[in-house]
């Protein structure tokens, strides 16, 4: 039963989220303004106006925007806005327009790609730290030990060229470059200037429109992103989860279970692994930071069309809405993620409670 | 009797030592560390002595500018546009060693100021700095990067003042939940008695105890920043830049990958390699001051 107490809990950190979040937006939103106005009017005056015209266009601008107001009056203006879902636009080589659209089309990709990599992650990362700890000091464990440590160690650009080389250009058995190969969608109805419809990630829609060949090639352009992101994320959560094993071993509850019988496998993946998950799930905050960090290198690296990818474009292009907006969007997630997380944690732990 | 106390003194550090030189891994680590100071220094002060004119800029050689595979001129090869890779690597050391040590202390000392003044004095000022620091934890430091590298211009400066900004709450939280433990301790309730200040019981008596775990947290850290440093550089944080940095020297063989391979991994393995060298001397050292985790 999930007593009142825990609800007064649950309200406390939703009420402390907004004081966070405006926090944030407010720091993001002076950092961005520090400049002064000449960004923002080189954003979105047309660069062929001059003379009259151009005077003009700065004054009707400036009351927009309420350019001639202080920073904090201007800030509360963008608030006004972006809670009536007005984000603004964006100009970069890869969308123009509205920053709410620029969303819809690339927040599915890198939702889709984050996905996949805790897939990988929990299919991959998650046994290898409990195989580790169980059989510690045996050859495998000491090589698990070598690959996460190192694997830590890598810049996460690093890690992708070195699947790049290695799966794409050695064994050339994966493609490393978009998110489908351009030949596939040449022509097919429901893609357009390099965008899908109706849900704007290739996969899911080549699925719906019946076009398997698409959507095969369209996963196979999805591997070596996620594989990338998950070898990030998972070095660490191994060496966590290694450590964390290892310690619950020690526990009198896995003498016990072991004392009355209980079968090996059985000790190790249900009563050790579940307590020795829980470190894992505390750093779980830290991991989301982590794939969050990531996802802008690697979409970088791979020209995959998700929200990263349009961020770097957005820095590279002195694109302030794209700017705002997507930092406004990652700290959201970020801050979400760890409430959520802290929720769990409330339920799952008892004393976590206060 | 004095010298009872001194020998006892010194036997305790005796004993870390020990610790620390009887793990050999970490060792190595320390070892390959520095290494890349003593790399750095050099071209910091005498960039001859390893026959580099000007560790500030990269030799281009536009004669011949595509990639060469290593070779006994060129022990690394060479990336575009013909730069010899083994001189650029010794070169870009010094740069992302030097920021990266910038970036983690700063934070380590902002973060120590914040985490002791929170926890000692506690009440109100405790709730308050905590609340602002979780604001900086809630920013992905690559979106904060952008952020201030737009605000600033896209530099070195930049890049360090938004790692510093991204930091610096790690520490913050860190010494706090060590000031926590150490407030309750005897002596301070000791210098407390002797009618001590608040200031100097918090930097005298308080600030040194957490020093220990925050110096091995640096060197823990140290690692990871080397390489977020160098990310930054990678995804075209510096343009038109021709400082060598490991990340951006990197990005420059980017489009020779495939025929090239070396003008990409060369580069991040003298980051890769750094990290694990801090790592292995951070967990050594982390072992030292924590007797639990001796085994």
């Amino acid at each position: 039963m999930i007593s009142i107490k825990l609800w007064v809990y649950v309200l406390r950190r939703i009420l402390i989220l907004i004081p966070t979040l405006i926090g944030l937006t407010l720091l993001v939103f002076v950092l961005v303004h520090i400049q002064g106005n000449n960004l923002i009017l080189a954003e979105y005056i047309n660069p062929r106006l001059t003379g009259q015209a151009r005077e003009l266009e700065i004054q009707r601008l400036t009351q927009e925007f309420h350019l001639d107001q202080p920073v904090y009056v201007q800030y509360f203006y963008w608030l006004g806005q972006v809670l009536t879902g007005n984000l603004g636009y964006t100009n970069t080589p890869i969308y123009s327009g509205p920053v709410t659209t620029a969303i819809t089309l690339f927040l599915p990709n890198t939702v889709v790609l984050s996905l996949f990599a805790a897939l990988l992650i929990w299919l991959i990362g998650i046994p290898l730290g409990v195989f580790s700890a169980v059989n510690r000091d045996s050859p495998a464990d000491q090589g698990i030990r070598v690959f996460s440590f190192t694997l830590y160690s890598m810049p996460i650009y690093l890690i992708a060229i070195a699947l790049i080389l290695l799966l794409g250009v050695y064994l050339n058995v994966l493609p490393f470059s978009g998110e489908v190969s351009p030949q596939m969608v040449a022509g097919l109805s429901w893609f357009r200037d390099g965008i899908s419809y109706p849900t704007h990630v290739l996969l899911i829609d080549a699925i719906l429109h019946g076009d398997y060949a698409v959507a095969w090639n369209a996963f196979l352009h999805l591997i070596m992103p996620s594989l990338t992101l998950a070898l990030a994320v998972m070095a660490g959560i191994i060496r966590i989860l290694r450590a964390s094993m290892l310690e619950v071993l020690e526990q009198d509850y896995i003498r016990l279970a072991r004392a009355k019988g209980v079968p090996e496998r059985v000790v190790n993946n249900l009563h050790a692994r579940r307590n020795a998950m829980l470190p894992v799930v505390t750093s779980f905050g830290y991991t989301v930071a982590g794939l969050l960090g990531g996802v802008v290198v690697v979409e970088s690296v791979f020209d995959f069309p998700g929200i990263g990818y349009w961020t770097t474009q957005a820095l590279l292009n002195n694109d302030i809405g794209g700017i705002m907006a997507s930092t406004l969007l990652f700290g959201i997630v970020l801050v979400l993620t760890t409430l959520i997380l802290d929720l769990v944690y409330a339920v799952v732990d008892p004393r976590i409670r206060y | 009797m004095e010298e009872r106390t001194e020998e006892g003194k010194y036997s305790n550090l005796i004993l870390s030592l020990k610790v620390f030189f009887s793990n050999r891994t970490a060792v190595a680590g320390m070892v390959i560390f520095l290494a890349y100071v003593v790399d750095a220094l050099i071209m910091q002060f005498d960039p001859r002595l390893l026959g580099v004119t000007n560790p500030n800029q990269f030799t281009y050689n536009f004669v011949n500018p595509v990639p060469q595979p290593p070779s006994s001129q060129y022990p690394l090869g060479t990336t575009y546009p013909g730069i010899n890779l083994l001189q650029a690597i010794l070169e870009a050391i010094r740069v992302d060693l030097g920021y990266s040590m910038l970036i983690v202390v700063g934070g380590a000392v902002i973060g120590a100021v914040v985490g002791i003044l929170a926890a000692y004095v506690g009440g109100y000022l405790d709730e308050l700095l905590m609340r602002f620091t979780d604001i900086f934890f809630s920013v992905p430091y690559l979106v904060l990067a952008i952020a201030v590298g737009f605000a600033l211009g896209r530099s070195f400066t930049s890049m360090v003042i938004a790692l510093i900004i991204v930091w610096w709450p790690i520490y913050a939280r860190y010494t706090r939940s060590l000031t926590l433990s150490i407030k309750e301790s005897v002596f301070v309730e000791a210098a407390k008695a002797a009618g001590a200040s608040m200031v100097r019981i918090m930097f005298k008596h308080i600030l040194p105890n957490t020093l220990p775990p925050v110096v091995v947290q640096i060197s823990l850290d140290l690692g990871s920043v080397v390489g977020v440093f160098a990310t930054l550089a990678f995804i075209g944080f510096i343009p038109n830049a021709n400082t060598p940095e490991l990340g951006y020297l990197a990005s420059l063989g980017l489009n020779y990958v495939q025929s090239a391979p070396w003008t990409v991994i060369f580069p991040g393995l003298a980051i890769t390699l750094f990290a694990l060298s801090v790592n292995l001397m951070g967990d050594g050292l982390r072992d030292v001051i924590d007797p639990r985790r001796r085994s």
